[in-house]
């Protein structure tokens, strides 16, 4: 799949959410806990050798789940390969709990559920429709689900 | 660089319903035809498809740091270009099937970004807030704690969907002078002070600081909102000049 590399590396020199070193083990058997800078930028975590100004990769975090691990770690697994685990190591308790929740919070869904959420409750307790004096009412994207029940998982 | 291509792809086509999805023509990436792609707008990703029913996209756009704009082309009527703000970056050529299909595609993209949706989010939050202190309007006499006032914010959402031709989604990057700015129809219009609350006041732009953090850099540090307003007023001004020259 093709995708805009460039851009995605400028995109990774950006002012981020959160940046630190942390350790990080891939998810493949036989990967080891390596130290990695480690920068939330949006909803993408890019990782670099500790020493290098171009990030060795980038994950989207959409649909995946984030886990304590125990103490000092905490996981992250994509939905649609729940077996592989990124496994990243904090310095302290602090750290990997402010972690967690800013992982968990930078998805772009995770952003829109609370939008939703939200507009329902200002509409409720106001009745006005707080995007209507915006223009953007009807925009797709800040609407709540329709209701229809989820779709099946493509064929594989 | 790595990508976690396989989650992309399991995003694009997973239950979580697309912001928006049709045919486009876009320009190949290495030859200069135009292909009909079956495209599918999430979030900040734009994904293109073959067909309507393929099961994996080609290829996806991640749309941080661009701008949207309508462009003329010999080859393709309706068309527009995505055009990033990195150096030798790409301009991805798209068109549409028609006026109406170009401006919503147009509008839906230039509002992809995350910032964007963050913006929103939080103007809610305040709302909300708000609304559960039972104030009356969300520009009320506790402007002390507005969040949006100490420079996060970067888009006038009432500046929104007004200019057609040049609507944008990235930040204005004031401090480095980056004079490309579609910000017409001007972000201080009108209601500021006096309190009839309809509208609040527009948010000051945004500025991308060197460090890792997204915290505003130097701002007045004033409650007063108008001190805040004639200052950042009279950048914004400098910089209205400047793409105003540059037409």
């Amino acid at each position: 799949m093709r995708f805009n590399e460039k851009e995605l590396v400028f995109l990774s020199r950006q002012p981020s959410e959160r940046a630190a070193e942390l350790g990080m083990k891939g998810p493949k058997k036989g990967d080891v806990m390596k130290r990695r800078l480690v920068k939330l930028i949006v909803n993408f975590l890019f990782y670099f050798r500790t020493d290098e100004e171009e990030p060795i990769g980038a994950l989207l975090l959409e649909q995946c789940r984030v886990e304590r691990e125990d103490d000092l770690n905490f996981s992250i697994v994509f939905l649609d390969e729940a077996e592989r685990k990124y496994v990243f190591e904090c310095d302290s308790k602090e750290q990997c709990l402010e972690w967690i929740e800013a992982i968990i919070k930078a998805s772009y869904e995770f952003m829109r559920k609370n939008l939703v959420f939200y507009r329902s409750e200002i509409q409720r307790l106001t009745g006005k429709d707080p995007l209507e004096q915006y223009g953007i009412s009807d925009e797709t994207r800040f609407q709540a689900s329709s209701g229809l029940p989820p779709l099946p998982p493509p064929p594989t | 660089m790595k990508l976690n291509e396989r989650s992309v792809a399991y995003y694009a086509t997973c239950s979580s319903p697309p912001d928006k999805t049709g045919f486009l023509l876009k320009k190949g990436d290495r030859n200069p035809a135009y292909h009909r792609r079956w495209c599918v707008l999430k979030g900040n990703l734009l994904f293109y498809f073959e067909e309507r029913e393929s099961r994996e996209p080609l290829g996806v756009i991640v749309l941080e740091g661009c701008t949207v704009e309508l462009c003329d082309s010999e080859s393709a009527e309706f068309a527009f270009a995505v055009r990033f703000e990195c150096t030798r970056a790409r301009v991805y050529k798209l068109a549409a099937d028609g006026a109406v299909a170009m401006e919503s595609w147009v509008k839906a993209l230039s509002r992809a970004s995350f910032d964007y949706m963050r913006l929103v989010v939080r103007e809610l939050e305040y709302q909300l807030e708000e609304a559960r202190q039972g104030a009356t309007s969300p520009w009320a006499k506790g402007r002390g704690k507005r969040p949006l006032v100490h420079g996060e914010g970067v888009l006038s959402l009432g500046n929104l969907g007004k200019e057609n031709g040049v609507s944008w989604n990235k930040p204005l990057g004031l401090a480095n002078g980056v004079g490309e700015v579609g910000v017409s129809g001007m972000v201080w219009e009108g209601e500021l002070d006096d309190g009839d609350g309809e509208i609040p006041p527009p948010i000051p732009p945004r500025r991308k600081t060197p460090g890792g953090s997204l915290e505003s850099p130097v701002s007045p540090g004033t409650g007063c909102f108008s001190k805040l307003h004639d200052w950042y007023g009279k950048e914004v001004a400098e910089l209205r000049v400047e793409w105003l020259q540059s037409q």
